[in-house]
């Protein structure tokens, strides 16, 4: 019911002491409006003049205003405490999502990330708001009026005692029960959001195969089995309250049966009796009150864990271990043997690379399709981190890994396949450089080859592009990637992953003139299947099969032959 | 506010109809949530009223045999119909919900072509996760709890006007506060917040949903602090709202309970006149004092219920627009004869929302078996002329037709007339197998195996620990760009269809696997009619003609050996290709 990760977020605690006292107070004010209504209500029964009845009322009057009064400021002094962890609980979420990056994203699914950050973290502060004060009503109220009720019979306080621990052990079972269902519930929430995002994203190659109409089948499975799933769970907990109703509802008759016999045999007096009836809901109240959220309270536990599970999720740590992060005609950036593996893979992926850069080169990265270009590109980046630390060398330090701040900073990346934002052409473009100016960006679209499509557009650079908006062509797309690359000239070190795949040779070759310039006094890593760029390379990778099978200088690589000329031939072979 | 409902309410195909289709259950439901109150009610007004009277001492137990058998049967009652009343409304509700979401689907999957260009996936992503969400609560929340707590209501002032008419006006005005005047209020004060706070989630659905899905850039721009500052603005201005609305529910469920205080007394007063003229009568007073007390429930639910309305107001009204006029497709009809020739007849184009002309004035003509390459500038309308040619955009003059058949008629028959492979080619969440076949659901096993193979994925799937059960991830993400377009195009082998759209299909490979596959994918589909736009040269020799479309218009034609002859411009390309 409660995770125990619970208890260590701060100012937790002190919340709950306050929450408790007043508790205790409120329990105190529910005894005596209890007795005091009771007491008008004999006085009437006794025919006694309605004058007599005006000092009980009044004090059940103050006394059902304190309770309530009471209730209110629980809330108050408990919520901040919700506000402010649910409020940090959602940024330190951004933040790890920014700290992790698309790794995370491409484990859990776009929907269930979102709906994580949003729904989740909703899901979590209803939860927070519910668990303590109802926790805390249920350890204390039931017991200060027990205690009353057993000052006037204790009879009925040791049925009510019995009673009890057989309702609680009966909400233990059931709740075991609904729990292990409402895991499987909020597994088939996160299905359902990644379910919708993923077939949404790919409906369009869905029409295309003629599926489209025929996925609304999927989709109404995936929700029913969800539906399925909530209905269990949902099923479960109304038990375990229909268990929990009867039980305090039959014990609330039974009491008033018992009394009605004292009463008969003249073993109590009428207002103990009343007053024991009126207090006998109150003294169940808390536990019905907590079994009726029961199921928002599993909701929101399993929220609160699935968002406890990301932020505890371990980061690339020693981002700061880099001291030296600039790149100059001396920098010097070496692997030394270094493997990669993916998470769910046994085998590496990369297998002991070696090779050295100094100063501004241009290194060329081909190889057939799968043979681990991006995935280089990626540890070069340090968006990936290679199985032993310390095999890579940047400027005389040993690294665990790339992914050093002061090295991103300093690298400008377009991978294989850009994401163009919803926002404006110039934003998308000044994307790594918010603050350049509106010149800057006209001459880096200039040369990217877009100002005449810019041109042609009624907004010109104002114009709205990426989901939701206007669409762009497969070349244009790519081209803005490259204008971002243009317009940031300050970083010294350039990642290409097959920046110019989208092109068409014409297109491709007046680009290049420009792009020719942009890399000279730059550490440049350009993968790439269009092989003229490999005579502008200093410097050549040839990768097969996640290994470093050939590299040297153009001139080098041609003269002997191996998996460079056979790549080289299949270009120049035909006609 | 009745006008804005019945506006709401107009051309609602979301709520309204299953209102009517499900009446019966609706009444039941509510039935059984107004006896589930009743009963507790009863519960109290009973056992006040056996307590009293056994305290009279009345010397037989008879007296109190009824009250005593009464308790035990509203306390078993008052369980018995709130599980029954919560079991058959949930049931009832997420079906529903169910069929919501196809119908979402639905709705979106008419648009499909144009929907990307006009909603975003997180805007899809909250409708689903949340004004479907909040549709269901527009039943749980204030649907059932109004109305039940509007029958208490009646029955208690009619209860008590048996008794004493002036007492009933008294409390119908006091309880009316209650049921009426609250909600009103809290329509009026916190509607408006409630309104402009789901407003805000959803927007930050949809942005959040583009910063997630463009996470690797933000990553490498290294702008944490923008990224940041984009996520605390919503964050705080929800919580800002979210805070005032509790403040304000607080206060409120404290004024429900001073109104429903003043009833109590009422009662109590009133009995105390009423009751006290022999002893016999006055046990009726605890009765009376006592029942009230359980029904206070549904009416602390019913103000918040109603303040939550403008928001469910604007989920019906969301759901209902993307809903509305779907794309209609008229007359459509079934290819008469086999597919014999595919013609673009003058056609010039421009998008809608945009004057630029693209194509001008274009034709083209495709017999049975011939593949044609398509070749030209980036964003001259390649791929905008494919969608021409499969009735995804309408010509703003001219005609598409296949065998004379305008291609907009045929939209239903399409997928057993095209195999295509576009630029966005996408892969599903879910295993190699169930994403190749997609491309023809009753392949069997040996056939997608086939086709992988023939893309020549077979010894690297071959080699992954789940081999063909292996998950690809959101978008493909588990494979290098290459292997993702070559899973595309197994599915394209696999489909039986006449005319095969390739749109740059090589696009990431290199020149081996490039050439490798090409040659498999011109003679695996030897006999079919291709479309294939390419930006380079390599393995140009497959096809039959050649078109270059430049600037709307195609300025070169003829077959590749013609055009290497006679076109310098072509040459020139071939070299560039070659990286000369
Ligand atoms: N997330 C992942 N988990 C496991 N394996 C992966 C993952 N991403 C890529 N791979 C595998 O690693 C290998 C290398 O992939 P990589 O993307 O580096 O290839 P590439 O050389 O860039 O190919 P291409 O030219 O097709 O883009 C591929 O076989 C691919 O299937
Ligand atoms: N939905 C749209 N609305 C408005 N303009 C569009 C839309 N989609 C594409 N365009 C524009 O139409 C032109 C042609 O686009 P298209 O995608 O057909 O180019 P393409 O020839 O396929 O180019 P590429 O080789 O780069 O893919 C481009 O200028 C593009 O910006
Ligand atoms: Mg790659
Ligand atoms: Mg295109």
């Amino acid at each position: 019911m409660i995770d125990s990760r619970l208890f260590k977020l701060p100012g937790i605690m002190g919340r709950a002491i306050v929450i408790a006292v007043l508790m205790f107070i409120q329990a105190i004010m529910v005894v005596i409006q209890a007795r005091f209504l009771s007491q008008a209500v004999v006085n009437l029964w006794n025919l006694k003049p309605v004058g007599t009845i005006v000092t009980p009322t009044l004090i059940f009057i103050v006394s059902f205003l304190a309770r309530h009064l009471l209730g209110v400021f629980q809330q108050r002094t408990f919520y901040p405490f919700v506000e402010k962890t649910s409020g940090k609980m959602r940024s330190d979420l951004m933040t790890k999502l920014f700290r992790l990056g698309p790794s995370v994203v491409e484990k859990a699914g776009t929907g269930s990330v979102v709906t994580m950050a949003l729904e989740g973290i909703d899901k979590v502060q209803t939860y927070l708001m519910l668990i303590i004060i109802k926790m805390m009503d249920m350890s204390i109220t039931p017991w200060i009026i027990l205690i009353y009720i057993a000052f006037l019979q204790w009879k009925s306080a040791l049925f009510l005692l019995v009673i009890y621990p057989v309702i609680i052990l009966f909400m233990v079972i059931l709740g075991l029960a609904a729990q292990s269902k409402a895991d499987q519930q909020y597994a088939g929430y996160q299905h359902l959001s990644n379910n919708f995002v993923d077939t949404l994203r790919g409906l369009p190659t869905l029409k295309q195969l003629g599926l489209s109409k025929r996925y609304a089948d999927n989709v109404y499975h995936v929700s029913e089995d969800y539906r399925k799933e909530t209905m269990a769970t949902l099923r479960v907990a109304m038990t375990s309250t229909f268990a929990l109703d009867f039980f305090t509802t039959l014990s609330i008759a039974v009491v008033a049966v018992f009394l009605g016999f004292d009463l008969l045999d003249g073993n109590i007096a009428l207002l103990p009796a009343l007053t024991i009836l009126t207090l006998a809901p109150d003294y169940f109240l808390p536990i019905r009150n907590f079994a009726n959220d029961y199921h928002a309270t599993l909701n929101g536990k399993n929220a609160l864990q699935s968002v406890l599970d990301v932020l505890e999720m371990s980061e690339i740590d020693d981002r700061k271990a880099l001291t030296d992060g600039q790149w100059r005609a001396d920098s010097h950036l070496k692997f030394d043997d270094v493997s990669f593996t993916y998470d769910n893979m046994k085998t590496p992926t990369l297998k002991h690379l070696n090779f050295e850069v100094t100063g501004n080169t241009k290194v060329g990265i081909i190889g057939t399709s799968g043979s681990g270009k991006s995935t280089l590109i990626n540890l070069i980046g340090g968006f990936l981190a290679p199985d032993e630390a310390g095999d890579m060398t940047l400027n005389g330090q040993s690294l665990p890994h790339l992914g050093q701040d002061a090295w991103q900073a300093n690298q400008f990346y377009i991978p294989q396949n850009p994401y163009l934002f919803h926002d404006t052409l110039a934003k998308n473009v000044a994307f790594y450089v918010p603050s350049a100016t509106r010149d800057a960006i006209e001459q880096a679209c200039a040369k990217a080859g877009l100002t005449e499509w810019i041109t042609s557009l009624p907004d010109g650079l104002d114009t709205m592009i990426g989901e939701g908006s206007r669409g762009v062509s497969g070349g244009q797309a790519q081209r803005i990637a490259l204008a971002r690359a243009f317009l940031d000239s300050s970083r010294r070190v350039l990642l290409f992953d097959e920046p110019t795949a989208h092109l068409d040779i014409e297109t491709e070759a007046a680009l290049k003139q420009d792009m020719l310039p942009l890399m000279d006094d730059h550490l440049v890593f350009f993968a790439t299947h269009r092989l003229h760029w490999i005579n502008q390379m200093d410097y050549v990778l040839v990768m097969e099969h996640g290994e470093l099978v050939e590299q040297g200088t153009p001139s080098e690589l041609s003269q002997h032959d191996g998996a460079y000329t056979r790549l080289r031939a299949e270009m120049g072979g035909a006609k | 506010m009745i006008r804005q409902m019945r506006e709401t309410f107009a051309h609602d195909t979301w709520v309204m109809p299953y209102l009517r289709k499900y009446k019966w259950l609706l009444t039941l439901v509510l039935f059984l949530g107004s006896m589930t109150f009743l009963s507790a009610g009863a519960l109290m007004f009973n056992s006040g009223y056996l307590i009293s009277e056994a305290a009279r001492r009345p010397g037989n137990i008879i007296y109190i045999y009824v009250p005593v058998v009464l308790a035990r049967a509203f306390g078993i009652a008052r369980p018995a119909f709130r599980y029954a009343e919560r079991l058959t409304s949930h049931n009832w509700v997420l079906r529903i919900v169910s069929d919501f979401r196809k119908k979402l689907y639905q709705a979106v999957e008419n648009k499909a072509m144009a929907i990307k260009q006009t909603h975003q996936t997180g805007d899809i992503l909250s409708i689903l996760a949340e004004d479907i969400d909040h549709i269901e609560n527009l039943y749980l929340r204030t649907v059932f709890p109004m109305v039940i707590g509007w029958v208490l209501y009646l029955f208690i002032v009619i209860g008590v006007g048996v008794f004493n008419w002036a007492v009933a006006l008294l409390l119908l005005i006091l309880l009316g506060v209650i049921v009426m005047i609250m909600p009103m209020i809290s329509v009026a004060v916190n509607g408006a917040r409630e309104f402009k706070e789901k407003q805000i989630q959803h927007d930050f659905y949809t942005n959040l949903t583009d910063e997630v899905l463009g996470l690797s850039d933000w990553v490498i721009s290294g702008r944490y602090d923008d990224f940041m500052d984009l996520q605390t603005k919503p964050i705080k201005q929800i919580a800002k709202l979210r805070r005032e609305d509790h403040f304000f529910q607080w206060w409120r469920g404290f004024g429900v309970q001073v109104f429903f205080l003043l009833a109590v007394l009422t009662l109590l007063i009133w009995s105390g006149f009423q009751f006290t003229g022999s002893k016999a009568q006055a046990n009726w007073i605890a009765a009376f004092a006592l029942a009230l007390f359980p029904i206070i429930e549904p009416f602390l639910e019913i103000s918040q219920g109603a303040s939550e309305w403008p928001i469910y107001q604007q989920s019906i009204r969301r759901v209902n627009d993307l809903s509305a006029d779907p794309e209609v497709l008229t007359n459509q009809s079934d290819l008469k004869s086999d597919f014999a020739q595919l013609d673009v007849d003058h056609v010039t184009f421009h998008y809608e929302d945009d004057d630029r002309v693209i194509l001008h004035d274009l034709s083209l003509h495709i017999n049975t078996g011939e593949k044609l390459a398509l070749l030209g500038p980036s964003g001259t309308g390649k791929s905008t002329l494919l969608k021409l040619l499969l009735g995804d955009e309408r010509a703003t003059s001219g005609q598409v037709t296949v065998n004379g058949q305008d291609i907009a008629t045929l939209q239903n028959a399409r997928a057993s007339l095209f195999g295509v492979l576009d630029q966005q080619s996408y892969l599903f969440d879910t295993t190699v197998m169930n994403n190749v076949r997609l491309g023809n659901l009753n392949a069997t096993d040996e056939q997608v195996k086939a086709a992988i193979k023939a893309v020549e994925l077979e010894p690297l799937i071959q080699s992954l620990p789940n081999g063909y059960d292996t998950q690809v991830q959101e978008s493909g993400a588990r494979f290098s760009g290459g292997e993702r377009q070559r899973l595309s195009l197994a599915r394209i082998l696999l489909q039986d269809a006449p005319i095969i759209i390739l749109d740059e299909p090589t696009v990431s490979l290199d020149p081996i696997t490039e050439k490798d596959l090409l040659d498999t994918v011109f003679s695996v589909l030897k006999d079919k009619t291709i479309i294939w736009v390419t930006h380079h040269l390599a393995g140009v020799d497959h096809v039959d003609q050649v078109r270059f479309l430049e600037n709307g218009v195609f300025d070169m034609q003829g077959t590749p050996d013609a055009l290497y002859q006679n076109e310098a411009r072509f040459r020139r390309l071939y070299d560039l290709d070659r990286g000369k």
